[in-house]
């Protein structure tokens, strides 16, 4: 029995061959996400191991709290260092000054990258051992206007020691200043980390431009020779045992540390993808299911030969699942190759997005490959379950017995098991999205999964009828061959309906992604009108930058300019577990600036305690004017607050306070954005230039009017847009496989008509128009499916999150018809190489055939 | 284009419909050849109802196929009409089938999806031409198909289908119609059926049909048969009759 399962295989290579792709781009995909964020891993490991080489131990404040998977800690004193420095085997210390800066050329533009890696700016560290870095031109800096910058951003500036570089320092006192380039380090072994840019300051300078002064971010302590960092730790934390909120860890666990940052941070950007990947092995599942069973279908007669020599079900069922597992097994280690080569492409898509990775060995570890291949080789088999059980009841009387091929046969209980499938796929999907409580991802996507398969398999149900309507007007169109291009994919609405399944998948998610970013567009934009009364905003460039409020100064003196007032976004903790955060400005004018809708109570009085909030969170917190918030700050710890105004502008946050209760419970006074109003009478256009021209100093912001504002959200959600289709795609290539591969086994199957019709006179272009059409047919019902379910998804999401401010319900006709474009196209490069192969058979051997 | 158009053959019984010169096909190599046909030179008169006879591997269907521009000769001609399709390409040959050959087959002669009417219009459909539908009707109405016209292929008995073929082999009124063993696989009443339709509408109609057959009976009525032995023609013969083929077949035989 297994000789004649391998015989099989081996006498059908090149159907295996076929089959073997869906799997093998869905397993590449994979295996290309793990291999890339295990080489980034690697890279970043070793890095953090050699630039803290000589770090034994760190000093610094306790975590307040985390929001946003980070910690909150505060600075501590820079006179902590003397007390360090006493301690009992302490080679050397160091005052450790981080935050942001960006670095811009000469030509005015900015080296640090708007999006993507940051600007990162430190405090120079005297102590050779405690660098991070090295020096490879010119020396440290020594006065307040003294800078060294990373070899990358030098070398892409075109700065040699001696320039004036101009800086962009991001916090409380930051602003941009030129400064003297004394020197150029590298960072490790590489110019820059991940395409980060670096900024040494003196001390002084960074505690002014970056923290405050007298207050470090921590200190960096080296231990003398033959001192363990254990001893060394334990000794600190006793010398420092009398300053509260005062940490200390040794030199291994603050690499520790930060490889694990960069692993939650990495995790994130690996989840993402392989949620694609995932995707692209489920439609892979699909081809591989809807291959099986037509072959199955085909060798029905040798299936009933076997049986009727003594061939045991089991025999027959074991036979089909070692072809799977064969093909599974070829399949994984092909797409495992092909993995390794796909992480080249994936790093390239990072680095699209403003991630630099430096070049490393690539790293296949053991977890890749058996993850992914096993994968491949599971999916490949789960999916033959179905067609082996088929074959296995194929009945020993087949052989001799003209029985028809495929059953064309709908069954009433297909049409309740589809039914039941897609309910309860409805049902915990919109559970996830409106039901609350835990595993909102998990419900989501099982139910995402299950409107998927139900779908598929109601799909046979109505694929007879909606192929005659989609091939409606074909015959009328492209004559006989349209006709019989409509027929054929009427004619097995089991097989026309699993290869669109394939298709409706990646269909069904671009459609979804694209109702959802344009729902979201339209939501912000309306807000944006509804909201925005400035005449400019100075809009946050990049992830985690802030506008150092010198910008507000700076605007402000520009003549024609009434005020400019900035924004500022901070983390609070409100109770137990929530991790909100608050937002403050100067509430004597925002009215002018932004509309918050004030429901209750007025902006403008409110006190130092005062708190807005906006209605759905005094709705579900059951909050009203008056009530007692407890709100925890990191720097200030628990105060309370009393609610004074009631708002319902849900673009803006959920809680605001007034200025000066920043400033008290704040350390860090930076803005996200900064209003412009300008006074009365004052042309809008005249004004720009002198403005622009403050803010060519700052990339960190960009000056937008109304207009410019909608169009760069508009933006950020379109560029992930464009992420996510790219990321589609191989889903969709996948399908267009599976629609080309089902064509190419039913040619086979009518390769007697063919031949017929060639003979009484069809020509090959008409053959291949034949083929092309029934493939359109295919294609555009599973784009139909896919479209009516992403529609469904994409109205679903928007309603659960209409509280989130995304009111706008968006179906851009326009796309959504290029989308149906798209799927006829599909259809026809699906057909492509089926088409050729249908018309070059060869007539005598297809009507020959008996 | 409309029906005013179309080529209209003449029902003439006068020139030569189909003619090979000096035809030979070889299958293989050196030890392995097989001659098909042997320099074969042959003409079937217009009007005429001609059946090839021979034994299994006589060359007969080559022959056929061949004639009717399946199949291409190792060396010879091949003239329909004036035309010479020696040499034409795939494109003009599957024109030539289209628009001036009929043809009937022994199994699978419809295309399962479409009905019977649109399998009888078919070459025309492929042409993007109308029928003449007067001529259509009659030839429906001659092989009695009117009840059965919009049934599919499963829905029809096996004469039932040989029938549709014959209709659409007829409809487009082609110069010749090649047909291939087109009684074999039905039962004798149905097969005499057909082979009744074929030779009335020789005689009323003047059309022209090569037929290769093994069935003596069927040969009985053909106007001529013409017989293969080996690749090469081996004996003609007019006015046949059923028995006088059997006779004839009995002598090549022995």
């Amino acid at each position: 029995m297994w000789k004649v399962a391998i015989k099989g295989i081996l006498a059908k290579k090149f159907r295996v061959v076929l089959t073997s792709v869906a799997i093998v781009l869905g397993v590449a995909f994979m295996a290309g996400t793990l291999v890339l964020s295990d080489t980034i891993t690697r890279t970043f490991d070793t890095l953090a191991v050699q630039v803290n080489t000589g770090l034994s131990a760190t000093v610094r404040a306790k975590s307040a709290f985390k929001a946003q998977g980070q910690d909150q800690r505060n600075w501590i004193d820079a006179s902590l260092l003397d007390t360090v420095k006493q301690v009992k085997g302490v080679q050397a210390a160091s005052l450790d000054v981080a935050g942001q800066a960006f670095i811009i050329g000469k030509d005015g533009k900015s080296i640090t990258k708007t999006t993507g890696a940051p600007g990162l700016a430190f405090a120079w560290d005297p102590n050779a051992t405690l660098r991070a870095v090295h020096l490879v031109a010119g020396g440290a800096p020594t006065q307040a206007n003294d800078v060294v910058i990373d070899k990358h951003s030098a070398d892409k500036g075109h700065y040699v020691v001696g320039d004036q570089v101009r800086i962009s320092a991001n916090a409380t006192n930051g602003g941009s200043d030129l400064y003297r380039l004394t020197g150029i380090v590298k960072f490790g072994s590489v110019d820059s980390p991940l395409g980060a840019t670096l900024t040494f300051f003196t001390q002084d300078t960074a505690q002014r431009v970056l923290t405050a002064p007298g207050k470090v971010t921590s200190i960096d302590v080296a231990a003398s020779p033959g001192t363990d960092q254990t001893v060394l730790v334990s000794r600190l934390r006793a010398a420092l045992a009398g300053q509260p909120g005062i940490e200390v860890i040794s030199g291994q666990a603050a690499v520790k540390e930060q490889q694990d940052q960069f692993q939650t941070f990495l995790g994130f950007i690996k989840k993402f993808l392989l949620v694609f990947a995932i995707i692209a092995l489920l439609v892979g599942s699909f081809v591989i299911y809807n291959t099986f069973s037509i072959t199955i279908a085909q060798r029905t007669r040798e299936m009933a030969l076997l049986r009727a020599i003594g061939a045991a079900r089991r025999q027959l069922l074991a036979s089909v699942f070692l072809e799977a597992l064969v093909t599974g097994i070829v399949a994984s280690v092909i797409g495992l190759g092909g993995g390794v080569l796909l992480a080249a492409g994936l790093k390239a898509l990072l680095g699209g997005l403003g991630f630099d990775i430096p070049a490393g060995g690539t790293v296949v570890t053991v977890g890749t490959i058996l993850t992914a291949g096993l994968t491949g080789v599971v999916v490949t088999v789960a999916a033959s379950l179905f067609p082996a059980l088929r074959a296995s009841r194929v009945p020993p009387i087949a052989a001799i017995r003209d029985v028809a091929i495929e059953s064309t046969k709908l069954s009433r209980r297909r049409l309740i098991v589809g039914l039941v499938i897609t309910a309860l796929g409805v049902f915990s999907l919109l559970r996830g999205l409106f039901g609350g409580g835990g595993q909102t991802g998990l419900k989501i996507a099982l139910g995402a999964l299950l409107v998927f398969v139900g779908v598929a398999v109601l799909g046979p149900v109505f694929a007879r009828p909606a192929a005659r309507l989609i091939g409606a007007p074909l015959p009328r169109l492209k004559g006989v061959t349209g006709n019989l291009a409509r027929e054929n994919a009427m004619r097995n609405p089991k097989r026309t309906a699993s290869t669109a399944a394939a298709l409706m998948i990646g269909v069904g998610l671009v459609g979804f992604v694209t109702i959802f970013a344009s729902s979201a567009t339209a939501s912000v934009n309306s807000a944006i009108d509804q909201s925005m009364k400035a005449d400019y905003i100075v809009n946050v460039q990049g992830f985690n930058t802030t506008l150092p409020p010198r910008i507000e100064t700076e605007i402000a003196a520009v003549p024609g300019v009434e005020r400019a007032v900035g924004l500022r976004i901070g983390p609070i903790k409100i109770g137990g577990s929530v991790e909100p955060q608050v937002q403050a400005t100067d509430l004597t004018i925002v009215d002018q600036l932004f509309d918050l809708q004030v429901k209750q109570g007025s902006l403008g009085k409110m006190g130092p305690t005062g708190l807005a909030i906006d209605k759905k969170v005094a709705k579900s917190r059951h909050w009203k004017i008056g009530s007692q918030v407890p709100m925890q700050f990191a720097l200030t710890g628990r105060t309370t607050f009393t609610v004074e105004a009631i708002y319902s502008q849900p673009a803006f946050g959920s809680y605001v306070i007034s200025l000066p209760a920043y400033q008290k419970n704040f350390a860090t006074q930076a803005d996200t954005s900064v209003f412009v109003k300008l006074k009365p009478g004052v042309d809008a256009l005249a004004v720009r230039p002198s403005i622009e021209k403050v803010m060519k100093n700052y990339p960190q912001g960009d000056l937008q009017n109304r207009a410019e504002f909608k169009a760069a959200q508009a933006k950020q959600i379109t560029q992930l847009l464009n992420l996510i289709y790219a990321l589609l795609l191989m889903a969709i290539i996948i399908a267009v496989f599976g629609i080309g591969v089902t064509l190419a086994l039913s040619i086979f199957e009518r390769t007697r008509e063919i031949g017929l019709l060639r003979a009484v006179g069809m020509s090959r272009s008409q053959v291949r128009s034949t083929v092309r059409w029934e493939s359109v047919i295919i294609a555009l019902f599973g784009t139909l499916l896919g479209l009516i379910i992403g529609i469904f998804f994409g109205w679903a999401l928007v309603k659960a999150l209409a509280s989130e401010g995304l009111n706008v319900l968006s179906l851009p006709p326009g796309r959504l018809i290029v989308l149906v474009i798209l799927g006829a196209i599909v259809g026809i490069l699906a057909a492509w190489w089926p088409a050729r192969r249908a018309a070059k058979l060869d007539i005598l051997d297809a009507i020959a055939t008996e | 284009m409309t029906a005013t158009t179309q080529p209209v053959t003449p029902p003439t019984s006068t020139g030569t419909a189909a003619r090979a010169v000096d035809a030979s096909k070889v299958y293989g190599q050196g030890e392995a050849e097989v001659r098909a046909l042997d320099h074969i030179s042959v003409d079937f008169a217009r009007g005429q109802y001609t059946a090839i006879m021979g034994p299994s591997g006589s060359g007969k269907s080559t022959l056929l196929h061949c004639l009717a521009g399946l199949d291409r000769l190792t060396s010879g001609q091949v003239v329909l009409g004036d035309l010479d399709i020696t040499q034409l390409h795939e494109k003009e040959l599957t024109r030539v089938r289209r628009d001036r050959l009929g043809f009937i087959f022994q199994t699978f002669n419809l295309i399962p999806t479409l009905t019977a009417l649109e399998n009888i219009t078919l070459p025309m459909a492929l042409a993007g031409r109308d029928p003449d539908q007067e001529w259509l009707e009659r030839v429906i109405d001659i092989v009695g198909l009117r009840p059965r016209l919009k049934h599919r292929p499963s829905e029809l008995s096996g004469g039932q289908q040989q029938r549709v073929a014959v209709a659409r082999a007829l409809a487009s009124r082609p110069e010749i119609v090649f047909a291939d063993e087109p009684t074999g696989n039905v039962d004798s009443k149905a097969g005499a059926e057909i082979l009744s339709f074929m030779s009335q509408v020789v005689r009323d109609f003047g059309q022209t049909i090569v037929m290769v057959t093994h069935d003596p009976v069927a040969a009985g009525y053909a106007g001529r048969v013409v017989f293969l032995a080996d690749g090469t023609i081996v004996d003609d013969l007019t006015a046949p009759t059923a028995d006088s083929v059997l006779d004839r077949m009995r002598k090549l035989g022995g």
